[in-house]
């Protein structure tokens, strides 16, 4: 495959291939770099799709069926779990059920915070590395309401919450979702903007029932309809082609002239090894480690409802404990969890708050297969803390961890690279960010 | 101020004083300005108010003059100096418009030069500081050259931003000090701007490593823009702590650590001498209760011993919180100030420690690093957990540290005599009352990471006293939670904005340390309140 093309979009998760189809839709000459082969396995939920892109990439022509996730639930060491759902009236409704005045205050928080977040002038800011300059910066200087507005959206989302919220349990279960993605601690600086993203629409998760075809595949279809390469084959190179383009040398020797390469995801970016460069709200030193289930009948989460999205968390410093491991280079034994039931009955397990590389007598080092062990064993325990007799039901497990590979990265340097920071709803905000990067070259 | 709200006008157009008593309580009338708060930022608002020709009163609660900074005997027969040990963020337009030079201030190094060491034994000496990088003894000609362009970028974009880190939300102002604020900032160059884009929201880390890689530069860099910041340099927002720090011009040179001829209550001093010469009433151990206010504005205050003082000009120079929500209350402030007010959740604080040395020093090579800003720098990682711990609530093991000496700066032919270390440790946890074992928890600390770089220096401590922010606090009679570590910059923005914007109260204006934008001595807050309060009353909107 060689050519020129206008993006080459590396990654084959639904937000790079939604943003390869938009920007192939809109006439640009896209290629996607996606690994050799894919194993076939239920996918986990992904962001939802918002409207405008479904009618951007046509979606209703294909046969495509989303559910959404049933709940959000936190599985907390002691106590009953905390559940809130897509609908505000069915969380507040709930939360009423489970005493405490929070009820009252949940769908202003959702408003409120939602709102921080649809404020260009910030959010420009906080995604895009567009920090206001000059007049802009004197405006925002000079108006306390946008001010205060700012501090609150790049402020510890435990402020945020304190704000709000006087039941910990619940300030507990809504960070660990908020942050969930992002692998960040409450009291860290920036992490207020993780809940304004949280509280929107397109932040729900949503799957795709088992007996249709996945969002990755109907994408998939989308991109090839539209015109757009792929290709397995591994960027080994990249050298400044002109000011505005990079020679991309693949690893079969294909070269390709791109304007951009982009990736929709940080995981993406991070597994490629390329930084992310654009802003300071990537949170890295933190890798995501994954794994998958095949379990034996019988088995079910505490309460039963295999359509949630579980977070296992068991006080509410463990957030920050292990966001500070992370940092530090270690593993703790304590941290967050996510899983969920595959529409195949897998249980698909995840976890951001590890970290990218550790830290021992006094030298930094990438994962071997021991940490890989002792990451799955501590993820295998936290299960089983939620869901006694877990380790007898595994019948099969696999684990992936997402970190900087080690080495030199084909991608330091190169000034035609685009990370979508991590983001909730990563799908809306892939094919907005690939559309900008459009827009700028016109 | 209207002939109506003050009828006791003289013909000189001054107030004639007026003294009743109600109730046994004596009132005091004929006053244009009561300044609360007599640390550095009071003391320069009311010379400048004193300065424009306002009858200006102002109170303190302690004993002393000067508020946490202060002279104390910290072991028998030893003086030291409580607040500040050096300077960097003082106004050089306050010095200049005060003429504090002319009213005794001296500075005895007006550029320290600074010895950075680290946890491998390693040491980088600077005949000046970072701001003159160029003059780094350095092996590596790549790094100076990495170095010296990284600095002279940081030097040009603090001096940039200079502008933006004076508080700027005073009402019924000047309205300048805006427009000079969006006609610099719109003046950017292309460059400018796009560092300005690529910087601003970054953490000092990421922009440290890609510049540095892991090598020493990165490590001391890191250690100073954490230094007295409750931000870590790998958290969001953290570059602009550094910019801060070097958009600082002590002593007229940007981004220089100075250390003033008797310490900095040799500052105080000049700031006293200045408000004296301006006629301004300065009283000391007269705590005020509350600040009255009448309808929408500001009346003047009533003391704790049940005395007012009637004035159409407050100004607060102590904490947010004793100004509006004890002296005012929560009730007559706007939901917004309050909500920035209680919003707050220190975490981090600074320790001063002045420890007494036995002996005389007799090498060569501690006689000079006497005369120097010694500057313990763990390692970005060490940093890194020294802020995690902290902000869990317990003390690192190791901490950063900045020592000098000064006996032998005050008076370099001192160096024979006994000698006392001045240190100021970061990050600690904050504590509003820390008992006895947090507190030795603390000294082990600090004295742990000074024996990293003085392997020794333990045994030659004769007597050492720990200064804590709950301890200047008492003193001050300010809540503890002024004196902690502020966050990163944009909060400090956001929190200047509503203290400043004083709630919508008439006539009352603030500029106690929550105004200020960056940690250190500066005074640029109470002379921004005083010349918005002089440009209020001027409009007689006073």
């Amino acid at each position: 495959m060689n050519g020129q093309y206008d993006f080459l979009v590396i990654g084959d998760d639904e937000a790079s291939l939604a943003a390869a189809a938009a920007a192939a839709k809109a006439g640009a000459l896209v290629a996607v770099q996606r690994p050799f082969e894919r194993k076939k396995r239920s996918p986990a939920a992904s962001a939802a799709v918002p409207n405008f892109v479904w009618r951007r990439l046509d979606l209703q022509d294909y046969d495509l069926t989303l559910e959404p996730v049933s709940a959000r639930v936190t599985l907390l060491k002691e106590g009953g779990p905390v559940a809130t759902y897509q609908g505000a009236r069915q969380t507040a409704e709930a939360l009423e059920a489970a005493g405490g005045h929070d009820y009252t205050v949940w769908r202003d928080f959702l408003d409120e915070i939602a709102a921080l977040g649809e404020d260009q002038y910030l959010t420009r800011a906080l995604y895009d590395g567009e920090t206001p300059a000059g007049r802009e910066f004197a405006a925002l200087l000079a108006d306390p309401q946008l001010l205060s507005k700012a501090a609150r959206l790049f402020g510890p989302c435990a402020d945020l919450l304190d704000d709000y919220f006087a039941d910990p349990k619940l300030k507990l279960h809504v960070a660990a979702h908020a942050l969930s993605l992002a692998g960040a601690g409450p009291r860290e600086t920036g992490t207020a903007s993780c809940l304004s993203e949280y509280a929107t629409e397109d932040a729900w998760r949503v799957r795709t029932p088992k007996d249709g075809p996945s969002l990755r595949i109907v994408l998939e279809r989308v991109c090839h309809d539209a015109g757009v390469a792929f290709t397995p084959e591994k960027v080994v190179e990249i050298a400044p082609a002109s000011g505005k383009t990079a020679a991309v040398a693949l690893a079969n020797d294909d070269k390709l002239r791109v304007s951009h390469i982009f990736f929709a995801t940080p995981e993406a970016a991070a597994a490629a090894g390329a930084v992310n460069c654009r802003n300071g709200f990537g949170y890295a030193g933190h890798a995501v480690f994954s794994m998958r289930f095949r379990l034996a009948d019988g088995i079910e989460p505490p309460g039963g409802d295999r359509k949630a999205l579980y977070q296992i968390v068991d006080g509410a410093e463990d957030v920050q404990k292990a966001r500070d491991a992370a940092v530090e280079g270690r593993l703790y034994d304590k941290m967050p969890v996510e899983f969920e039931f595959a529409p195949n009955g897998e249980l698909i397990a995840r976890s951001s708050y590890l970290p990218a590389a550790f830290y021992e007598d006094g030298e930094w080092r990438g994962w071997t297969g021991q940490d890989r062990q002792a990451a799955a064993a501590i993820m295998r325990e936290r299960l089983a803390s939620r869901m006694p007799g877990f380790a007898n039901y595994i019948r099969r497990s696999e684990a992936e961890v997402s970190a900087p590979p080690a080495g030199p990265s084909p991608f330091a340097g190169c000034d035609r690279v685009v990370i979508q920071p991590r983001r909730h709803d990563a799908i809306g905000a892939a094919v907005k960010l690939i559309d900008r990067v459009m827009a700028g070259d016109e | 101020m209207s002939d109506v709200k003050n009828p006791m006008r003289g013909t000189d157009g001054r107030e004639k004083e007026s003294r009743k008593t109600t109730g046994g309580h004596r009132i005091e009338g004929g006053i244009d300005a009561v300044v609360i708060g007599a640390g550095a930022d009071g003391l320069a608002a009311a010379a400048y108010l004193g300065k424009a020709g306002l009858r200006t009163v102002l109170v303190g609660a302690g004993a002393e003059i000067g508020g946490r900074i202060a002279t104390r005997e910290i072991a028998p027969g030893v003086e030291g100096i409580d607040g500040e040990h050096l300077v960097t963020l003082l106004d050089p337009e306050v010095i200049a418009e005060l003429e504090l030079y002319r009213h005794g201030l001296e500075f005895a190094a007006r550029r320290l030069d600074t010895t950075y060491f680290f946890e491998s034994g390693n040491v980088l000496r600077f005949d000046g500081d970072l701001a003159q990088a160029a003059l780094l003894s350095l092996d590596n000609d790549d790094d100076r050259e990495a170095l010296e362009r990284f600095m002279g970028e940081v030097l040009e974009m603090a001096a940039f931003l200079r502008p933006a880190f004076r508080p700027l939300a005073f009402p019924g102002g000047d309205a300048s000090p805006k427009r000079a604020l969006e006609k610099a900032l719109s003046g950017a160059a292309p460059d400018m701007a796009e560092r300005l884009r690529r910087y601003l929201l970054s953490s000092a880390d990421d922009i440290l490593r890609a510049r540095f890689g892991d090598g020493p530069l990165r490590t001391l860099l890191s250690a100073e823009t954490a230094f007295r910041s409750a931000t870590p340099p790998h958290e969001p927002f953290s570059f602009l702590t550094l910019l801060r720090r070097f958009a600082g011009e002590a002593a007229g040179l940007q981004g220089a650590a100075a250390y003033p001829k008797g310490g900095a209550v040799s500052v105080i001093a000049a700031l006293r001498r200045a408000a004296q010469s301006a006629k301004v009433d300065v009283r000391a151990a007269t705590p005020v209760e509350s600040i009255l206010i009448e309808g929408d504005r500001v009346g003047g205050v009533t003391l704790l011993d049940g005395g007012q003082l009637r004035a159409p000009l407050v100004i607060a120079a102590i904490d947010a919180d004793q100004a509006f929500l004890t002296m005012i209350g929560a009730e007559l402030i706007d939901i917004g100030l309050q909500r920035a007010l209680t919003a707050r959740r220190p975490e981090i604080a600074s320790a001063r420690m002045q420890i007494v040395l036995k002996g005389v020093a007799q090498d060569d090579a501690t006689r000079r690093n006497m005369m120097r800003r010694l500057v313990y720098a763990p390692s970005p990682e060490a940093l890194a957990k020294a802020f995690n711990e902290a902000r869990s609530g317990r003390v690192p093991e190791h901490v950063m540290v900045e020592a000098i000496f000064p006996t032998a700066l005050d008076d370099g032919a001192g160096l024979d005599k006994r000698q006392v270390v001045s240190v100021m440790a970061h990050p600690l946890p904050f504590d509003v009352a820390p008992d006895a074992q947090r507190r030795e928890e603390i000294r082990t600390a600090i004295l742990d990471s000074i024996e990293m770089f003085a392997a020794g220096f333990s045994g030659r401590i004769e007597a050492d006293d720990l200064r804590l922010v709950a301890d200047e606090a008492a003193m001050a009679r300010a809540s503890p939670g002024a004196y902690a570590a502020k966050p990163d910059i944009l909060r400090q923005w956001a929190l200047s904005s509503a203290v400043t914007g004083s709630g919508g109260i008439t006539g009352f204006y603030f500029c106690g340390p929550e105004a200020q934008i960056g940690t250190g001595l500066s005074c640029a807050s109470g002379r921004a309140a005083a010349k918005a309060a002089l440009s209020a009353f001027k409009r007689g909107a006073a």
